[in-house]
């Protein structure tokens, strides 16, 4: 039993991983969309089985707050902003596919290096995922800093939300749900105003591509 | 523990491979014609097709020396070679001590060698381009199926593939681990660059801005053409055979009881028939890549059999 909740706590955190990588080699809005959809989705799914295996029926509440929010209306508030803008492609990243892919990669392989002390002290049998939670931190906090649409960079931001959450779950079975509450409560705010923001920068600049901004400096 | 018999196996399963393969690409064509709303070919028009090719007179060219002739027994006999060594019905093969990881990974690499100087020989410009395409792919595809088999190899203990089979069959839990799935994911990709499937190179088309393979063979006719149409066909097979029993090796005989290897054969079709299903639906939904993309996608690969290797090393 302990050793079927352990493969299936690893399996759903490298779908989570998965999805995340699929945003550094898929192109357009539409395509990041549905990656973060499929990966709030799994997250939803470890996130209820952990409660079943860890006999938390806390857990199933927070699974379904999470399926509501991230699976359901943030992609819906995101398509909607995303057919407003009509950026369909992301134009030129600032590091291209091919190197992006590889420095996910190594980035991943650095989460398994940096997990290893967290990996020791822990006792849960979740504890595997830990890298590949950490790992899709990284890969999230890559894809912000390198990408040139702002779109792109807010669906980054939700992955990287996605990772915090992805690893808290594993590591604690899930914080109290209180806190889970405010934190979606959190996310929800943060997309809202990034959403104000991102409908403030397209009127002003007639684009969302972050590297067009420099003209604030002046 | 094996004698004659276990020989005479070996040899049959890979002449069974041998008669399946056509059978295998006739199926996958059949099931996208109806899925894109025609009524296609039977399934065994692939086998009427090497009957019709068999019996054509070949024209070579002038200008093409040893290495044409030379290069569809190269290519056909490699990949007869591999299917000696995959397994298709039986675990632990006769030859299992020469099933190596590294030793399939060079005699695919030596069949698309072969291909590709053949494509050159000819010095016709279609030949060149899909000689220089190919390479650009090979490049990277092999890389990542070593390291893709690599994390299941890593798992087992040993880079025998037999080994891998048997020990995934011993501990199933092994199967559902994440490098297991993420070296599947791998295999998959470079399973469609490597035979020339949809998301790489269109195998249905001779346009000649995006064709791969079908360049490097234009200059073929006859029975050669024949033996190097039998020889993908059979790699498409192989591959699929390696993803299905490296991975979900159940069903596979572990010793030679005649029920056993029934049971084997039959599951092993049925895995396949799922596998080519899955490749079918995947055609009709996706559109060929641009060929300046085909190396992120093989990149993307790479970088999963690269994570299946870290975490299949951290778990074990």
């Amino acid at each position: 039993m302990q050793g079927v909740f352990s493969q299936i706590s690893v399996l759903g955190a490298s779908g989570v991983l998965l999805c995340g990588l699929l945003l550094l080699w898929r192109r357009g809005a539409g395509a990041y969309i549905s990656a973060f959809t499929w990966q709030s989705a799994i997250l939803a799914g470890l996130t209820a089985a952990i409660g079943y295996f860890g006999n938390d029926a806390q857990l199933y509440a927070v699974a379904a707050l999470l399926f509501a929010i991230k699976a359901v209306a943030i992609p819906r508030l995101l398509r909607r902003l995303a057919a407003r803008f009509t950026v369909s492609r992301e134009s030129a990243p600032f590091v291209n596919t091919g190197t992006s892919l590889v420095v996910s990669g190594l980035l991943v392989l650095l989460a398994y290096a940096a997990a290893r002390p967290l990996q020791a002290i822990a006792d849960a049998p979740t504890k595997d995922g830990m890298p590949l939670a950490m790992g899709l931190l990284f890969v999230s906090l890559f894809v912000v800093v390198s990408r040139r649409q702002a779109l792109t960079q807010v669906v980054g931001f939700l992955m990287l939300e996605n990772a915090i959450a992805l690893l808290a779950v594993l590591a604690t079975y899930g914080v109290p749900l209180i806190v889970e509450i405010g934190v979606f409560l959190d996310v929800l705010m943060g997309f809202l105003v990034m959403q104000i923001f991102l409908y403030d920068i397209h009127d002003t600049f007639s684009t969302t591509d972050v590297d067009v901004m420099r003209r604030l400096k002046h | 523990m094996f004698d004659i018999r276990g020989i005479g196996i070996e040899i049959g399963q890979t002449v069974l491979s041998l008669l399946l393969a056509p059978a295998l690409v006739g199926f996958i064509r059949w099931l996208k014609a109806r899925l894109q709303g025609r009524r296609g070919a039977p399934v065994w028009q692939p086998y009427a097709e090497l009957r019709k090719l068999f019996r054509k007179e070949m024209v070579v060219s002038r200008h093409a020396s040893w290495v044409f002739t030379l290069a569809p027994f190269v290519v056909f006999g490699s990949t007869v070679v591999i299917s000696l060594l995959v397994p298709v019905v039986l675990t632990p093969l006769p030859f299992n001590a020469l099933a190596d990881l590294f030793a399939l990974v060079y005699l695919l690499l030596l069949g698309t060698t072969f291909l590709a100087l053949a494509g050159l020989d000819t010095a016709s410009a279609f030949g060149g381009m899909g000689s220089s395409r190919e390479m650009t792919i090979a490049a990277i595809s092999e890389p990542a199926i070593a390291l893709a088999i690599l994390s299941l190899a890593l798992t087992a203990g040993s880079t025998n593939l037999g080994e891998i089979a048997a020990r995934t069959i011993a501990s199933p839990a092994h199967a559902l681990s994440p490098g297991h799935l993420l070296a599947f994911v791998a295999l998959f990709i470079v399973l469609l660059a490597e035979t020339g499937r949809l998301p790489v190179d269109n195998p249905s088309t001779h346009l000649e801005l995006t064709m791969i393979h079908e360049a490097m063979i234009l200059e073929y006719s006859g029975p050669y053409l024949a033996l190097i149409e039998w020889a993908s066909w059979l790699k498409l097979f192989v591959f699929l055979v390696l993803a299905a029993n490296l991975f979900v090796p159940w069903g596979l005989a572990t010793s030679l009881d005649p029920a056993a290897l029934a049971v084997a054969l039959v599951s092993t079709v049925a895995k396949l028939a799922v596998l080519a299903a899955g490749i079918a639906v995947l055609e009709t939904r996706v559109a060929k890549l641009r060929l300046f993309r085909v190396p992120e996608l093989l990149a993307f690969s790479f970088v999963l059999g690269l994570l299946a290797v870290a975490s299949s090393f951290s778990l074990r």
